[in-house]
């Protein structure tokens, strides 16, 4: 696998996560990473990042600093976490071109 | 789709398995939801962008009701069928309604509380309520993108069983599912503390619409414990706005008005008062319904002259409560406003005096309660927060019988923590008696006949013996919701009767359910597929609390045997979770309760040694 | 099921003391709460809500009772099978009656001259006797182990607690 764009964030989703971390009060930047579960055999992992874990990759994007551990990388190249309204629901989502197939709900995916 | 919230580190659930809750604060002008995004409390805001839903209630002669701004700007049009501040009304009987004549709405004085004749046909304050908890819920689930496994519904603190009982029954006919009935002062010190992460005794003085709420707090590493507190469940905002409007009438020369003026007049009464938050004066102008033009001018120094009663009835309950903290205002090391009416510049100058500091107004006095709702909310759902604490809270009111010459004998005294149980011994007073009649009160004073009736019941069967001779153990329980419930039992022969106190003056279990379905008015099937989905998410509650409970201990606490039953109990309700119909998905969930009874004991003596233990090693540090 | 046995001494881990670390009991009582709260248990099996709402109204009764320091020296002498409390144990010592007196014609005086300084001075008073009352009685307790002479000065405590209570009543009598 060629390690080429890396993860980025949309303006909007880095306004929202700077705007998170100051409400928190703490943090360095957003850990993202996937699992495996759910109903589509993988799943996003979004969390505040409270240190850096020295194997973790970090990429700058928009101001905020985003973590990703090798392992994840590969199913999450070339992604951008937007930030979007639908209706009344607001939240982050995951244009994810590695992804083939997606559950119904967006919380889980296959590649 | 569901959009993703981020976590706190390590705790991202897997897809699914987040639990929507959300915190409601149901207030007696407007009501609010929140829930924790992001790891941030956040108040969820309608499609026009509002957060704030006025309380306010119209039923339409077709059947729709509508709730909020319409219903509100409304108001004037059609007073008899739009109801406002309905809390005022929960739990409610004519007599406690002081103001009644004044106000536009046919009331029918039911037993234990009133109930509103209205166009729509004749409404208890519970489904008035239920219906702005309704709009709530729907915009909680569209914020949220899925249903919710429950709500914090807040309460004032000052609110006694039966107001308490009445909101939780309007949030089970809104088809919500309580987490917790927490007090508004309470919630709102979370919000507080959890931001300002400090230690110390607070007060917290909550001026709502309606009520009034002063709680004593103590802070300690992650422990709010309520130490005291006092209030008034009929002096709120909407007192300051009466006030005003009887300065207007006076000023205007004014009698008798129609419904419509009535309303209209009050609306810029409150208008007045809100203008008079950030400006010396406030021109009042009307066209009442004969077209004669009001047009007055309030000075501030007039309106802090005519509230001056109000404003000094909320600091005698301040004092109590310090009193039974066995403080001072001095030991005070903040105080928190909560409530709209805290605006008043004349309360906040009244308060700060009292406490010999500028009270904390640094979050809004609207949201907060609603706020701090929704973080417990989060806890109490089971989505681990990162911060762990603790809530210990107390009964407002003294709990108590009646018993010879109409006197009342407390048997759980106000201030006390809850959950909290008290039992006392009473004996019968003439030869061969075999029944007693038990009525349970409320309040403070000595006089059955001052304090609030809640229950009677009567326990019989009793055998016959001397007078003096039978031993009737009553036992009073109090929950974590602030709820009671009574036992009586006669100690020689085990005779025993339970009432949850609730018939004397609220609903039964089954009116509950008639209101359910009426809601779902003409569809049988809509209420059996909703009986089953709530099983179903009980069931499904059930086998993740004993999946988690398993891993966590089940190893250490359970022989091989014994740990192989509940395995087997939980593979058979998932199986009936899978396929089963209403009465097995039942079945199963009631096998499972049943089966981990033994385990859940264990498991709590373990809690309580590990608390310990955990104590000891602190001691060590020292 | 649930382990009613231990006393709410041994709940606490605390010695059978009158004379007992207030830190360590509030501590102690925090640290249970925090394990077996309802609020710990609201999204756990019905098994686990029921045990816990009875085991935190356990913990809450043994904290009220172990706190305050007469409930304290009353459910001692319990644990010592002696009930102090009893109805035929209504002698009081002539001199600690005529204080009695004396202090409850001040209070009526206070009360009907409103007097806030003189009711505040006899507050500051009776707690003065109170502890003195209460060190009496660690004494007697936890040193001299006479249970009988405590149960006669615990009385006296429960007269003093009255009379504080009267002065809390006057206070917002007159206010």
């Amino acid at each position: 696998m060629t390690v080429t764009t890396g993860v980025t964030l949309s303006e909007r989703a880095a306004t929202h996560i700077k705007n998170f971390l100051a409400k928190r009060g703490s943090g360095v930047g957003l850990k993202l990473g996937v699992r495996t579960s759910g109903c589509s055999g993988m799943a996003y992992k979004l969390e505040f990042a409270d240190a850096a874990d020295p194997e973790d990759i970090q990429f700058e994007s928009h101001g905020v600093t985003v973590f990703i551990d090798p392992k994840s990388l590969s199913y999450l190249e070339g992604t951008e976490l937007d930030f979007v309204r639908e209706g009344l629901n607001e939240g982050f989502k995951f244009n994810n071109p590695n992804v083939k197939s997606e559950c119904g709900c967006g919380e889980s995916f296959n590649v | 789709m569901a959009l993703l919230q981020i976590s706190e580190p390590g705790l991202s659930t897997a897809p699914h398995q987040h639990r929507l809750a959300v915190g409601i604060d149901l207030g007696t002008t407007n009501s609010l939801v929140a829930t924790v995004r992001n790891g941030v409390s956040v108040v969820l805001n309608d499609a026009a962008g509002h957060g704030l839903l006025p309380s306010v209630v119209r039923y339409h002669k077709d059947g729709v009701t509508s709730v909020g701004f319409t219903a509100q700007s409304q108001a004037a049009l059609d007073p008899h069928n739009t109801i406002t501040s309905v809390k005022r009304f929960m739990g409610r009987g004519v007599k406690d309604i002081p103001d009644l004549s004044t106000l536009p709405y046919q009331f029918i004085d039911a037993p234990g509380m009133v109930q509103l004749k209205t166009v729509a046909g004749v409404k208890s304050p519970v489904e008035v309520s239920a219906e702005i908890l309704k709009v709530l819920k729907a915009r909680a689930e569209a914020s949220l993108g899925g249903e919710l496994v429950g709500a914090v519904i807040t309460v004032p603190a000052y609110f006694d069983d039966a107001q308490r009982q009445a909101t939780k029954d309007a949030a089970k006919v809104a088809g919500l599912n309580v987490l917790r009935l927490l007090n508004e002062p309470t919630a709102a010190a979370i919000a507080y503390g959890l931001d300002n992460a400090s230690e110390g005794i607070y007060a917290v003085y909550d001026l709502g619409g309606g009520t009034f709420d002063i709680s004593i707090l103590k802070l300690t590493k992650g422990v709010f414990e309520v130490l005291a507190t006092n209030g008034d469940s009929a002096l709120g905002g909407d007192d300051f706005d009466r006030r005003v409007y009887c300065w207007m009438l006076e000023q205007a020369g004014l009698h008798t008005l129609s419904d419509h003026d009535k309303t209209l007049l009050m609306a810029r009464a409150r208008a007045a008062k809100e203008t008079l938050s950030d400006h010396a004066q406030a021109q009042v102008t009307a066209v009442l319904g004969s077209g004669e033009v009001i047009d007055l001018n309030l000075s501030e120094q007039a309106f802090n002259e005519m509230t001056d009663s109000l404003v000094r009835k909320t600091l005698a309950p301040t004092r109590k409560a310090l009193r039974d903290a066995g403080l001072q205002a001095g030991d005070v090391k903040g105080v928190v406003m909560v409530g709209g009416s805290t605006r008043i510049p004349r309360i906040q100058a009244a308060v700060g005096e009292f406490f010999g500091q500028t009270p904390l107004t640094n979050l809004d006095p609207d949201k907060v309660v609603a706020l701090g709702a929704a973080i417990q909310a989060n806890v109490l759902a089971g989505n681990k927060a990162g911060d762990d604490w603790l809530l210990l809270d107390v009964v407002p009111l003294s709990l108590g019988l009646e018993t010879m010459g109409g006197l009342t004998e407390k048997i759980i005294p106000r201030n006390a923590t809850i959950p909290t149980a008290r039992a006392q011994e009473f004996t019968t007073f003439k030869d061969g008696q075999t029944a007693m009649s038990i009525h349970v009160v409320q309040g403070e004073r000595e006089l059955v006949a001052d304090c609030r009736s809640l229950a009677r019941f009567e326990l019989r069967g009793i055998p016959p013996m001397v007078a003096g001779a039978a031993r009737i153990r009553v036992t009073f329980q109090v929950d974590a919701d602030g709820l009671l419930s009574v036992t009586a039992r006669e100690m020689g022969t085990g005779i025993e009767s339970h009432i949850a106190v609730k018939p004397s003056y609220g609903l039964t279990d089954d009116e509950v359910a008639g209101m359910l379905r009426d809601s779902y008015a003409h569809a049988q099937d809509d209420m059996t597929a909703r009986n089953l989905a709530e099983a179903r998410v009980d069931g499904q509650r059930l086998v993740e609390a004993a999946e988690a409970a398993l891993t966590e201990n089940g190893a250490l606490l359970l022989a091989a045997e014994e740990l192989l039953a509940i395995e087997k109990r939980i593979a058979d309700l998932k199986l009936a979770l899978r396929e089963g119909d209403l009465s097995s998905v039942k079945r199963a969930t009631e096998a499972l309760n049943k089966g981990t009874v033994e385990f859940a004991a264990r498991r709590m003596d373990q809690s309580v040694k590990k608390a310990l233990t955990g104590h000891k090693l602190d001691e060590l540090e020292f | 099921m649930l382990d009613f046995s231990r006393n709410h001494f041994e709940l606490f881990a605390l010695p059978m003391l009158f004379g007992i670390d207030a830190e360590q009991l509030d501590q102690a009582y925090r640290n249970i709460q925090t394990e077996i709260h309802p609020d710990k248990f609201a999204h756990a099996g019905e098994a686990e809500q029921r045990l816990s709402m009875q085991w935190s109204t356990r913990v809450n009764e043994a904290y009220q009772t172990l706190r305050k320091p007469f409930e304290r020296a009353r459910y001692l002498l319990q644990l010592h099978g002696i009930d102090a409390m009893d109805a035929k144990n209504t002698v009081m010592p002539a001199d600690f009656l005529m204080r009695q007196m004396e202090w409850r014609e001040a209070l009526l005086e206070a009360r009907e001259g409103r007097d806030i300084k003189a009711l505040q001075g006899l507050e500051k008073d009776l707690q003065a006797h109170a502890r003195q009352l209460q060190d009496q009685l660690a004494s007697l307790l936890d040193a001299q182990r006479d249970y009988i002479e405590a149960g006669n000065v615990l009385r006296k405590v429960r007269f003093m607690d009255k009379l504080l209570d009267e002065i809390d009543a006057t206070y917002e009598a007159i206010e």
